[in-house]
């Protein structure tokens, strides 16, 4: 960012406590990177609640939202792993082995 | 009024103040770090009240929030040094606070200048956080324990406060034309003062024979130049002419117009009705 540019958004991310993930925290405006850390510091972590802090230009980041990817119209429950019905299988397995263990 | 005994507002999870024996001080050593304490608590308060004028008023909603914090923070450290004397000599914590009269606040003389401008306001500020961190760092290795573990403290929230400040001192110096010309104007308005944070004490021989304070002021404040003519050389930004501190830099004979008012402004709530518990 060159002198006197007007501020643009920055999303912030934050890490509650170590090995937790990054999760989106919310977004603010702020003229260069030091002053959007700065500013991502008071938002967001000036009261003990964050261990790390992320910010990233939101020009820098790539959007998709479209439906016809995301949501496409046909059945697609067989991608999913609840497409495969493990309860009655998993059943009849524990009752075998239960057998197996009164014998 | 009953005469109760005053109840804290809050209770600490953990107390920032140490607990410490003041009766196990000869009273010499006492009286010596009781002057030292109020001029640490006098410039973090009166700092602290000065910034938070820019509350509502500050260039960007973020940086009005930012900047109202670490005048928070000041009011807090404040809040450290004004318990640790009262510990010291049994004096009511608030009563030093807001029961004073304007010339017997002992700060230095460069928070005596009205806020004036954004890129004065940061000036100052970046020139006083500079002299306190000397300051601070000073007094980390000090054999009064309490004090030196609240230094400790201190100069980690202080940290970002440097931080902030350069950054702006950068941006605005950076920034040719308007506010680079504000910039120069406020380190030539400020200079004649800027020493005074290291107006010598009257106990500071004391001090530092006690292992309290690591050198004199004199020698304090000629590390402190070095380091801030290091950086404005890098900025191109005029240097601070090397002098001595004042002697008189926390006298308030006279007091300085901008800190009458400004007094008027924090002790009008306590003024209301003296002695009202909150």
């Amino acid at each position: 960012m060159g002198d006197g540019a007007d501020p643009q958004v920055w999303e912030v991310f934050r890490q509650e406590k170590d090995g937790d993930p990054m999760r989106h925290a919310g977004n603010l405006r702020a003229p260069d990177r030091d002053l959007a850390l700065h500013y991502a510091r008071e938002f967001y972590g000036r009261r003990q609640e964050s261990a790390r802090l992320w910010v990233v230009p939101r020009t820098e980041i790539s959007d998709l939202s479209d439906p016809d990817l995301l949501k496409p119209p046909l059945d697609r429950s067989f991608k999913k792993p609840g497409g495969y019905v493990m309860r009655d299988k998993l059943d009849q397995a524990k009752r075998r082995a239960r057998k197996e263990a009164d014998r | 009024m009953t005469a109760e005994p005053r109840r804290p507002t809050r209770q600490l999870i953990q107390p920032d103040l140490p607990a410490f024996d003041s009766a196990a001080l000869d009273p010499a050593r006492r009286a010596a770090l009781a002057e030292l304490l109020l001029t640490l608590a006098d410039d973090e308060f009166v700092i602290g009240f000065r910034d938070s004028e820019w509350t509502g008023i500050a260039p960007m909603l973020e940086e009005d929030v930012a900047f109202s914090s670490l005048a928070q923070d000041e009011i807090g450290h404040a809040r450290l040094w004004y318990e640790m004397r009262s510990a010291l000599t049994g004096e009511d914590p608030d009563g030093l606070a807001f029961g004073r009269q304007p010339d017997q606040y002992r700060h230095a003389r460069l928070l005596d200048h009205p806020r004036n401008g954004w890129a004065f306001t940061m000036v100052r500020r970046w020139l006083y956080d500079t002299a306190d961190a000397v300051r601070l760092a000073a007094l980390a290795g000090s054999s009064f324990v309490p004090l030196a573990e609240v230094v400790a403290k201190v100069r980690r929230e202080e940290r970002y406060h440097l931080m902030h400040l350069d950054a702006w001192l950068a941006r605005l110096a950076e920034h040719s034309g308007t506010p680079r010309g504000k910039v120069q104007a406020a380190l030539k308005a400020l200079a004649p003062d800027a020493l005074s944070v290291f107006t010598p004490l009257d106990a500071e021989q004391a001090l530092i024979e006690a292992g309290v304070l690591e050198a004199p002021m004199t020698e304090l404040a000629a590390r402190w130049l070095r380091e801030v003519n290091a950086r404005l050389a890098a900025l191109d930004l005029r240097q601070l002419p090397h002098t001595d501190p004042p002697v008189d830099g926390r006298s308030r004979e006279p007091v300085h117009e901008s800190f009458a008012w400004l007094w008027e402004e924090f002790t009008s709530v306590a003024r209301l009705e003296e002695g009202a518990q909150w």
